[in-house]
């Protein structure tokens, strides 16, 4: 047991663990020209063990095609690590005035890593396109896909039944909440081009209703993409039921959207609309773009600012309603949740609000605190004993 | 011995919290939930004719105009032609340097020219780009002259690409020329596509590159 603990709070423990990780972040750059920094972000950081390959534009890769090198994650490191500096401590720093200065510095850092680790769990990013003198009360995810079925048979509100496309796996069934219906997926393609079947071919299509047969849509998979301004266009053939009668099998992708007529699926005098579409998050408030801008310095197309006036609206509570100006280093907090200025499209009438959701947001500012803290005491406390001794 | 039987219980039980906490976050579970009534956008079915996903053509599908895309392809010069006999000249538009269109009994296909500065990701990435359009597996550096072969276009060395899919085919010509690489793609019914090499090569023969720098 002693043995374990003093390999845990070695200090040449986190000398290895610190060279790793310039290992792992040389190596994450190097791979981040193929995969964007998305993707990079969950195969180097966002987990234990990564094996570089040897990429096929480098040089000599007839050669060395073969060429793989493990190493630890940032998961791995980041939770090894944390408990270096945990062991170090129990070992090592005694609680005294003393050494109130480092202290403070080394939980400072401990709790960074644990806030690190929070974000990569819980923070959630979505989208938020609003027209101007629009309203939106929702935001999407420009990565994950739901399949939905909305019962708009309600005077009052629609019912959503949503299903997370990570559950579309080909060949298992997955009931829908709340109902009698459930779905089988056929095939899931992460990203897919479809294209209306040239006359004279055979339409080939597992669907046998909806607007894949109508519109004679067809399926070519594609490679996922990983570019940073790029969407993928999650395509599945999925096959509804109703208790144990199946209902037809639809084409769902979330290119199939609002400009479509809607996906109908029929159960005696019961319908839900069917769709695949990016994964919505609903709010209990509206927000309302009154006005963005885009304004250049005078005579250059050189933006100097982005910025969207905008007008809370809650819903339930009129009392939380408010105005806000969103913009660069600005964002609006409200409700738990983070909204960013990101982008703009439709000739600056539509801004892109970014929304992070992440419970711990607040933690770096305090560990960076700590630190700063901690440092201050630290060198305080040396530099006036040092004005002592002068003295 | 008993402090450090205390120490160790405090380590691992914070080694416990970190690897449950991978558990704890959100899972992926079908739910449901209610939402304002919405309205829908589009209730009419006369109105997909203009839905901008699904083109007649799905080769127009394909490429995405990004911002300052036709600020750079438009530094890249311009390029004099002949119209092969049967073919059709069409408004070259947008990013597009050229725009033709040949149809026969069997279907029809649009030759596109298209310049962008750099090497636009290489040669194999493009040619694999132009493989996936029409259904093909993405190929080896190794696999290259079973389907291409060095061609000159315009005075320069570049190359000319033959990939027939199973609906679609695509005979093109690739050149990097002063910085810039231009795409000179045939796409569309696999027949007419194969039926119209002798032309494609005819084209290609007529292409001429601004070139200033000599």
């Amino acid at each position: 047991m002693k043995t374990l603990f003093t390999f845990f709070s070695s200090l040449k423990l986190t000398v290895v663990l610190l060279s790793f990780s310039m290992v792992l972040i040389f190596f994450g750059t190097l791979d981040q020209v193929h995969y964007g920094i998305w993707h990079t972000q969950k195969l180097y950081f966002e987990s234990f063990l990564v094996v570089w390959a040897y990429p096929q534009e480098a040089p000599a890769y007839e050669q060395l095609f073969w060429l793989r090198i493990p190493m630890p994650g940032g998961y791995l490191l980041g939770g090894m690590l944390f408990l270096n500096l945990l062991a170090a401590h129990l070992t090592r720093f005694q609680l005294s005035t003393k050494k109130i200065g480092i202290f403070l510095v080394h939980f400072g850092l401990v709790l960074l890593l644990v806030s690190e680790l929070l974000t990569d769990l819980l923070a959630v990013e979505s989208q938020m396109p609003v027209d101007e003198g629009g309203r939106s009360h929702y935001s999407q995810s420009y990565r994950d896909n739901e399949l939905v079925l909305i019962d708009r048979s309600h005077p009052d509100y629609d019912q959503v039944h949503s299903i997370p496309a990570t559950l579309l796996k080909p060949g298992e069934r997955v009931d829908v909440a709340e109902s009698t219906l459930s779905v089988r997926t056929l095939s899931y393609y992460p990203n897919a081009a479809l294209g209306r079947a040239t006359s004279g071919t055979p339409l080939e299509t597992a669907a046998n209703r909806g607007v894949a047969v109508k519109m004679g849509i067809v399926v070519t998979p594609q490679a996922e993409t990983y570019a940073e301004d790029d969407i993928n266009t999650a395509t599945a053939y999925v096959e509804v039921f109703n208790g144990e009668d199946s209902l037809g099998i639809w084409l769902v992708s979330n290119v199939i959207d609002e400009r479509f007529p809607p996906q109908i699926v029929q159960s005696g005098d019961q319908s839900w609309e069917i769709a695949l579409r990016f994964t919505r998050q609903y709010y209990p408030f509206e927000i309302e773009l009154i006005d963005f801008s885009h304004d250049k310095y005078p005579g250059t197309e050189i933006p100097f600012n982005y910025s969207s006036e905008v007008m809370v609206h809650h819903m339930e509570d009129s009392t939380k309603s408010q105005k806000a100006l969103i913009y660069m280093n600005h964002p609006l907090r409200y409700e738990g949740h983070t909204f960013y200025q990101a982008s703009f499209a439709n000739q600056d009438k539509t801004s892109i609000l970014q929304v992070v959701r992440n419970p711990g947001w607040l933690l770096p500012y305090i560990s960076v605190l700590l630190m700063g803290l901690g440092m201050c005491v630290q060198f305080g406390m040396h530099f006036f004993k040092f004005l002592g001794k002068r003295s | 011995m008993n402090s450090s039987l205390a120490r160790f219980l405090l380590l691992a039980a914070s080694t416990l919290f970190l690897l449950s906490l991978p558990t704890a976050c959100e899972r992926a579970e079908p739910i449901s939930y209610k939402i304002p009534k919405e309205d829908r956008l589009v209730d009419m079915p006369g109105a997909v004719a203009q839905a901008p996903q699904t083109p007649a053509d799905p080769a127009a599908n394909k490429m995405q105009v990004l911002p300052g895309m036709e600020e750079a392809a438009a530094q890249a010069g311009e390029l004099s032609y002949t119209t092969p006999e049967g073919w059709e000249a069409l408004e070259a538009s947008g990013i597009r340097k050229a725009n033709l269109k040949v149809s026969d009994a069997h279907g029809s296909a649009e030759l596109t020219v298209l310049a962008f500065p750099g090497d636009v990701g290489g040669r194999l990435a493009n040619i694999n780009r132009w493989r996936a359009q029409i259904g093909l597996e993405a190929s080896k550096p190794e696999d290259l002259p079973a389907y291409t072969e060095p061609y000159s276009i315009s005075g320069h060395g570049g190359l000319y690409i033959r990939l027939e899919g199973l609906e679609q085919s695509i005979l093109g010509g690739l050149l990097p020329f002063h910085g810039f690489t231009w795409f000179f793609k045939l796409q569309g019914n696999r027949e007419t596509v194969l039926a119209n090499e002798a032309q494609m090569k005819i084209f290609l023969d007529s292409v001429r590159l601004e070139d200033d720098h000599h």
